[in-house]
């Protein structure tokens, strides 16, 4: 295969991305997966370098759609995979082929030009049909001590364990409010490390709770099973798991030496003289997940306010079409969800591409889109359930950050500097101003860490709407790349073409 | 599990670690290996306070490190690789 031109070019090996890209090569699609990782699986089905031996983390029996996936898209003739590669870059039709704006009457290809960076230098893929399914990370949330080292996400915790066979330390708090902190308790006491605590912030389930889980149950029995055979590998290792508990900071001089966790209400407000200190030389938070929707904003995709969902989620239809023509997204990008409703919504992504390919008869298609309509049914009443139950409490999480906690941790800033910015300048309003005066988000994580934060940090000062805040911008590249590796490409894009030749550029 | 590790025990790779060569485990990211070294920390912030790994995932930035002079190199994304120069100091990592 040429792997500058696929028929579809898929942006991340995780569930959504491998569904998608085995839908698509089963119906005669040439695929290129791309992803930043060493090997497939995403954050959730990562696998340990092969040369580092020991039990496979996906040998639990909540990850056997995993394993089987990953096995199919492995064996596929028409897969090929990109790993070490970011895709930092969407350009689309209306740019020359270098990505910079076309004079008009300048001929240029049809279909998005991704550029991507990986062992190679710098490439631009053209594909007739662009999958974003980048996922999501951990919801960061600023606290006194969170730079800390030994401060991690659950999900930064989990992927030292399940990618690289690393305890991240010997004696770990866990605190948030999202289930996988349940998963991955279990799976550091069955590692061998010393779980001290593992504390929910909200209460015990309401029994209209317990109705919506029930109702949740169908075809969800697998994920439900993994949850309480975590908890009951909790219970046999004598981990207390706590409702009502929140982190209110982490302290330690050069390393984490404790957690301070405090009895909280229903709007995780701490009860006073409930505070208690933790001796731990790791705290992990899982608070949910954010979709990382910098390369599909960039590309000019339309998205919106979804606080449950993640924050900003990715406008889409039911076939997973985003707002542009050519880009598809699927997974966490239209709403974090878990891993089986981003393998439904790869599936269904996977069927309209081929069909718009011309690969795919109707019939066909739709004969196939039944039951991967009754698996995205099933799946989404789960994540709606967790949306309900586990969604962050952003007030309460804002609360928790004092004028000297680190808002931003590339730039430094903090939330006393934002403040007083924002007292300096009235009116300020969009999160892109308050970058422009502060800095902050201008880092090389490019406002991932502090842009969920800023915006509540805005919202709640100024009380403007979030939807009127904004995200920052995303522009290219959505992450940092050696100049002389662009440089390198565009001496070659320069030199290769005539500037009208509306060819495919290659490096 | 290599056989052909320039260490001494199975497994271990040797690395320069702010110019002094450490023996870590190999097979796995160049984060990992410094936290399962005790040697967390990848930068330090202007005030010279320490930071280290945070998300794990190549999204934060907080792990990058200087490997054979390249800087602003994610050592959460990085193989461990035996003979690799890591500088935690340089300015460009602050």
């Amino acid at each position: 295969m040429n792997t500058t031109t696929p028929d579809l070019l898929v942006v991340g090996a995780g569930p959504a991305g491998l569904a998608a890209a085995v839908t698509a090569a089963t119906h005669g699609a040439r695929v290129l997966v791309v992803d930043e990782q060493p090997r497939p699986g995403g954050q959730i089905w990562r696998r340990p370098d092969p040369a580092n031996p020991g039990p496979d983390p996906l040998s639990a029996p909540a990850y056997a759609a995993g394993r089987a996936l990953l096995t199919r898209a492995a064996a596929h003739p028409g897969i090929d995979f990109a790993h070490h590669t970011t895709a930092w870059g969407v350009f689309a039709t209306r740019t020359a082929p270098d990505g910079w704006a076309a004079p008009p009457g300048t001929p240029v290809p049809a279909g998005p030009r991704v550029a991507v960076h990986g062992p190679q230098g710098v490439e631009v893929l053209l594909p007739r049909a662009l999958l974003l399914t980048a996922g999501a990370y951990d919801l960061p949330v600023p606290l006194p001590g969170w730079t800390l080292p030994g401060f991690l996400t659950v999900g930064g915790i989990q992927a030292l364990l399940k990618g690289h066979r690393t305890l991240a330390g010997r004696r770990i708090v866990l605190a948030g409010a999202h289930p996988l902190l349940l998963i991955a308790a279990a799976q550091l006491v069955r590692a061998g490390a010393d779980v001290a605590e593992v504390a929910f912030a909200q209460h015990l389930p309401a029994p209209a709770d317990l109705i919506r889980a029930v109702a949740a149950l169908p075809g969800n029995r697998a994920k439900v099973a993994e949850g309480l055979a975590a908890l009951r590998t909790l219970r046999r290792a004598g981990v207390p798991v706590h409702t009502r508990t929140l982190l209110l900071r982490a302290e330690g001089e050069q390393h984490v030496a404790a957690a301070v966790l405090a009895r909280v209400d229903q709007d995780w407000r701490p009860v006073p003289g409930s505070a208690r200190t933790v001796g731990c030389d790791t705290v992990g938070t899982g608070y949910g997940f954010v979709p990382s929707t910098e390369l599909a904003r960039q590309a000019g995709c339309a998205a919106h306010w979804n606080g449950p969902a993640g924050g900003w989620v990715l406008d889409h239809d039911d076939a997973m079409r985003t707002s542009l023509p050519h880009i598809w997204a699927a997974g966490e990008l239209t709403g974090v969800a878990g891993a089986e409703h981003a393998v439904a919504t790869g599936r269904r992504a996977g069927l309209d591409i081929g069909r718009s390919l011309g690969l795919l008869e109707s019939a066909v298609h739709d004969r196939e889109l039944r039951p991967v309509e009754a698996e995205l049914a099933a799946t989404g009443r789960m994540a709606a359930f967790l949306d309900h139950t586990c969604a962050p409490h952003r007030a309460g999480l804002h609360a928790l950050a004092d004028d000297d906690t680190v808002l931003c941790r590339c730039e430094e800033i903090t939330f006393g500097g934002v403040r007083r910015t924002l007292a300096d300048n009235p009116g300020l309003g969009t999160a892109d101003a308050v970058k422009l005066l502060t800095r902050a988000g201008m880092g090389p994580c490019q406002g991932r860490m502090c842009g969920p934060a800023l915006l509540e940090l805005l919202h709640r000062e100024t009380g403007v709407p979030r939807e009127t805040i904004g995200a920052f911008t995303a522009r290219p590249p959505v992450k940092p790349l050696p100049v002389d590796a662009l440089a390198r490409a565009h001496d070659a894009t320069t030199t290769a073409e005539s500037p009208t030749d509306a060819g495919p550029v290659v490096r | 599990m290599s056989d052909h590790s320039p260490s001494g025990r199975p497994g271990q790779v040797t690395i320069t670690l702010d110019g002094v060569p450490r023996e870590v485990p190999g097979g796995r990211s160049l984060a990992a290996a410094l936290i399962a070294i005790d040697e967390p920390v990848t930068r330090h912030d202007r005030a010279g306070r320490p930071r280290a790994a945070y998300c794990g995932m190549g999204v934060c930035f907080e792990c990058t490190v200087t490997v054979d002079g390249a800087p602003l190199i994610r050592s959460c994304q990085e193989p461990v690789r035996a003979g690799m120069s890591v500088d935690t100091t340089g300015e460009e990592a602050r």
